[in-house]
């Protein structure tokens, strides 16, 4: 039993899910890798993780068992030690197991990686840890970094780092989200026990930016619509009786439209959908209906109604009441109807990983895997670094046609693509 | 590097084959470099979780372990009565429920709920043989026996192969736990005063009928019915 005198927080809206559908082979878990300049040296990754881990708190808990929520405590565990990387990515995370640790620190040849688990941080809160992690661990090869390259490891914890940016930003205002219901499924077959396949495509980001651009988008808005495309032609290809609409759900960063300083979670999924009954998209179309449905959806009103709803489920005294193992259950059963079913396909791009030029000399490229998804179906991400938008398809199905239909269409599209795959 | 001349990819040095499409690299002028470190990490650390079959062979083990030791047990002490058929029938009911569907993945269910029904029938026969209760078991323990036997594999097959929606479901099995227990009521009443004198299975029976009202309402007025899944998320 936990003393009495230490200190816990509560849940945020988003870890609360992320715990409750937590079992025994599925865990939201992500992954950030640094591609560096030369191989890792593990005793200065050691070191740098020691003093880092301090400064950030949020980081450093553990998960317990309350009788109605699961709650965050302070680990006062050993660790989290640096581990070789293993070829089993984002495994899935046991709250017995690693002594309550909910991050990992990995090495592998070049590669510095950490896996979070996703009821910590999101992922602009993890980036920030990770890049004062990279900067601890240049000084610790005695590299020059200035302090004022990431965050300062000497500075106490700042109180907003930790605050749950959702109950802050609540309004009056509730809205049920503005969704398909029930969108087509891509799912494949699963992989037998634990296999987890990562294929990555690497793409310049000058030539991506370029052909975004004389489509009327972003970088984000062209892939997504590349990626809708090729899953409405498969879909189409399946000759399935009913063709349901291809929708995409993209994390969107709350801090662009309201104001924190939190490292924890702070994201809400928009859903970005074409209907396949309305007939046939061109590309430059499907650019301009992404552009237009994440215009549309995330605005600052919209998201904080949504954003108001999930705090005052989490909230409502006749809930809170309800014994955990109960709630989970609910939240188990209502994941399925609102995060499985209504989407094909999660495309998420964390955005540009910037340092200062001090570290810039000493990184590649970035990586970011996301963990396997609750159904057999392939997750698609992408960060950019330098010049480089590595763009990942990660998951436990069988079939790889959707990423090499994609990584070919880039190729169509005139783009030099470059792929690493764990697949045999 | 090699490209794959499928997909258009750039390859890895050390890639024998394009991950996308499995082409074979040949590039005589750029062959694959075999001593090129993987881009990933080939090592495995996820340990496979012990198989059902190894887990049901260690059930089975643990099982036949406890029948043998009572069973000899038996012959040296309290040897007037057969103790070793409680602990030894209770051993092979449980290898039945619990063993049988980790060996046998693939037998049928409605085998394996006929062969849990036996196991119950056959460890009641062994107590009743161990205390000369044969005539308990056959006007009491066996059709209530077959009573279960009735009704549980048709509310199974009913809510299974029917397709009922959730609220249909636990009215029927509220109401079949209901008439079970007047049945079980009728049977023990029969066996004990050759007269059927209702008493608490009465109470079980109008409480679950109680129960199933507001169900029965919820599952006929469409409004309420969809409020309840929206609510309730069913």
């Amino acid at each position: 039993m936990a003393d009495s005198a230490t200190p816990w927080y509560r849940m945020d809206n988003a870890s609360v899910m992320y715990s409750a559908i937590q079992r025994e082979d599925y865990s939201a878990i992500y992954r950030f890798s640094a591609f560096m300049d030369r191989d890792v040296d593990p005793e200065a990754l050691q070191r740098a993780v020691e003093r880092a881990m301090p400064r950030f708190p949020g980081f450093a808990v553990r998960i317990r068992r309350g009788f109605f929520w699961y709650y965050f405590e302070p680990n006062p565990s050993p660790g989290p030690f640096v581990r070789e990387d293993a070829a089993d990515f984002c495994r899935p995370v046991r709250f017995g197991e690693d002594n309550g640790w909910l991050v990992r620190f990995l090495y592998y040849g070049r590669r510095i990686s950490i896996e979070v688990f996703h009821a910590l941080a999101d992922g602009a809160g993890s980036l920030v840890f990770f890049r004062a992690l990279l900067a601890e661990y240049l000084r610790q090869l005695g590299e020059d970094i200035p302090a004022d390259c990431a965050v300062d490891l000497d500075a106490p914890p700042q109180r907003e780092e930790l605050e749950d940016a959702y109950r802050r930003h609540a309004g009056r205002v509730s809205r049920r989200p503005a969704q398909v219901r029930r969108a087509y499924q891509d799912i494949g077959t699963p992989e037998p026990f634990y296999t987890f396949n990562v294929t990555m495509g690497f793409v310049s980001i000058a030539s991506l930016k370029a052909r975004a651009a004389a489509l009327g988008g972003t970088i984000t808005e062209y892939l997504a619509a590349v990626l809708i495309h090729l899953l409405l032609e498969k879909q189409r290809q399946e000759r399935h009786h009913r063709q349901r609409p291809v929708t995409l759900g993209i994390p969107v960063n709350l801090r662009a439209y309201f104001p924190t300083e939190t490292l924890r979670n702070f994201i809400m999924t928009v859903q970005v959908t074409a209907d396949p009954g309305l007939g046939d998209y061109g590309l430059a179309e499907l650019v301009n209906l992404v552009r237009c449905q994440m215009r549309l959806y995330a605005t600052r009103q919209n998201l904080q109604a949504v954003m108001t709803r999930g705090v005052r489920l989490q909230y409502n005294p006749l809930l809170q009441i309800i014994p955990r193992v109960v709630k989970n259950l609910i939240m188990l059963r209502s994941y399925r109807s609102s995060g499985v079913r209504p989407y094909t396909a999660t495309f998420t791009n964390p955005g540009y990983f910037s340092v200062p030029e001090q570290m810039s000399a000493h990184i590649e490229h970035m990586e970011v895997v996301l963990g396997q998804a609750a159904v057999a179906r392939p997750h698609i991400s992408a960060i950019g670094y330098g010049d480089t938008m590595e763009i990942t398809f990660s998951g436990t199905q069988q079939e790889n046609d959707l990423e090499r239909e994609f990584f070919r269409f880039l190729v169509r599209e005139g783009l030099h693509v470059h792929v690493e795959s764990t697949r045999p | 590097m090699s490209y794959c001349v499928n997909c258009g990819v750039e390859l890895g040095a050390g890639v024998g084959k394009c991950p996308l499409c499995s082409t074979p690299v040949l590039n005589p002028r750029a062959p694959i470099d075999r001593d090129a470190p993987p881009f990933f990490p080939t090592r495995h650390e996820e340990v496979e979780p012990v198989s059902r079959r190894m887990a049901g062979l260690l059930l089975s083990a643990m099982f036949a372990s406890v029948t043998v030791c009572c069973g000899v047990l038996n012959l040296i002490f309290y040897r007037e009565l057969w103790w070793s058929f409680f602990p030894g029938g209770a051993a092979v009911m449980f290898w039945v429920w619990f063993a049988v569907p980790l060996l046998f993945r693939k037998i049928n269910a409605w085998y394996r709920l006929t062969l849990d029904t036996l196991a119950i029938g056959v460890y009641v026969l062994l107590i009743a043989l161990a205390v000369h209760g044969l005539d308990w078991y056959l006007h009491l323990a066996v059709p209530i026996l077959l009573c279960a036997v009735c009704v549980c594999p048709t509310v199974i097959w009913v809510v299974k192969y029917r397709r009922l929606s959730i609220l249909s479901s636990a009215i029927l099995v509220l109401l079949s736990a209901g008439f079970l227990a007047v049945a079980v009521e009728l049977i023990c009443d029969l066996y004990l005063h050759d007269a059927w004198l209702p008493g608490w299975s009465l109470i079980v029976l109008i409480s679950c009928v109680g129960l199933c009202i507001p169900l029965i309402v919820i599952r006929r007025v469409p409004s309420l019915r969809e409020e309840a899944r929206r609510r309730f998320h069913i």
